[in-house]
C-alpha cells in the first residue's frame, strides 16, 4: 500500500464528504463536478486494491490478512452505490447519500492504513 | 480538482433547490438505504471473517456480528423492494436491530466479560462513531411518517 495515495483517498474522501454535505445542506442536488470527483476517487481506490494486494502475494506479513482483503476490496462498494443513488434521485438527500459513502470510504482508508501498519512488527 | 461544470449545462432539469421539508418520501428512503447497505455490508462481512478465522476467540460477539449483518441486509431489502412485505420486513428488520442495539449496548457495559470482543451493536455501536444507534431511530421515523403511504394503498382509499 502506498502511504501518500491513501493519505490523499483520505482527505479526497472527506473533502468529498464535506463538499456534497454542504450542497446537500443547501437543498441542491449534486453537481457534475461532484460526480466527476466520485469517480476520480473510485479509480484511485481499484489502483489502492490492487496495489496492496500485489504487497499481499509479494510477502508482507499482516496480523490480520483477512480483514485487510476484506476491507481492500469492501472499500470498492461504497461509492459507486452514492453515485447511483446521487443519480436518481436529482435532490439535496442525492447528495446527502454521496456524501455518506465518500466519508465513508475515508474512515475505511484510515482503517486499512492501520491493518497494514499492525503487520510491521 | 477542477470544476467541470462549465463543460456541460446541467442536463439533468433537476428540481432545483425542491424545498426540504416536503420533499417526497423517496429522497430520505434513498439516504437510509445508503445507510443501511453500507452497514449490511460491514457487519456481515465482518462477521463472516470472525467466524472464519478466529471463531473459538468469542463465539457469542461473532454470531452476533453475522446476526447483526443478516438484520441489516433484511432491513435494506425492505426498503429498496416495494412489495406487499416490504414494509413488514422493513418494519420487523428496524425493530429487532432497535431492540438489538439497546440491549447488546447495555449487556455490553454491564457485563463486560460477556463481551470480550466488540460487535457492531457493543457499547451502543461506539466503533461505529455511534450510527448503529441513530440508523434505527432514523428508520423507525421514515416508516413511522410514510405509514400507509405503500402505491398498492393508494387505490383502495
Amino acid at each position: 500500500m502506498i502511504q501518500p495515495l491513501a493519505i490523499g483517498i483520505l482527505s479526497a474522501g472527506l473533502l468529498l464528504g464535506a463538499w456534497t454535505g454542504f450542497q446537500a445542506w443547501r437543498r441542491r442536488p449534486t453537481t457534475e463536478a461532484q460526480m466527476v470527483g466520485a469517480i476520480v476517487l473510485e479509480v484511485a481506490l481499484l489502483v489502492q486494491a490492487v496495489v496492496a494486494i500485489i504487497g499481499i502475494i509479494g510477502g508482507r506479513e499482516l496480523t490480520e490478512p483477512v480483514t485487510f482483503v476484506a476491507y481492500a476490496l469492501g472499500i470498492l462498494l461504497p461509492l459507486p452505490l452514492g453515485f447511483y443513488l446521487a443519480r436518481a434521485e436529482r435532490t439535496r438527500w442525492g447528495s446527502l447519500s454521496l456524501c455518506f459513502t465518500a466519508v465513508v470510504v475515508a474512515v475505511m482508508t484510515l482503517r486499512l492504513l492501520q491493518l497494514w501498519q499492525a503487520g510491521r512488527v | 480538482m477542477s470544476d467541470h461544470r462549465a463543460v456541460e449545462p446541467d442536463s439533468a432539469p433537476a428540481v432545483p433547490g425542491e424545498d426540504g421539508d416536503d420533499t417526497p418520501p423517496t429522497g430520505p428512503r434513498r439516504v437510509l438505504i445508503a445507510l443501511y447497505a453500507v452497514f449490511a455490508l460491514a457487519a456481515t462481512a465482518r462477521g463472516i471473517v470472525q467466524i472464519a478465522t478466529k471463531f473459538d476467540d468469542a463465539p457469542l460477539a461473532y454470531l452476533l456480528s453475522l446476526f447483526s449483518g443478516v438484520v441489516y441486509i433484511a432491513a435494506t431489502v425492505g426498503l429498496v423492494t416495494n412489495r406487499r412485505w416490504s414494509r413488514p420486513l422493513a418494519w420487523a428488520a428496524v425493530g429487532t436491530e432497535m431492540v438489538g442495539v439497546l440491549t447488546i449496548g447495555l449487556a455490553s457495559i454491564f457485563d463486560s466479560s460477556a463481551f470480550p470482543h466488540d460487535t457492531v451493536w457493543s457499547r451502543f455501536g461506539a466503533g461505529y462513531g455511534y450510527v448503529p444507534i441513530i440508523l434505527p431511530v432514523l428508520g423507525l421515523m421514515w416508516l413511522w411518517q410514510t405509514r400507509g403511504q405503500r402505491p398498492e394503498n393508494l387505490t383502495t382509499k
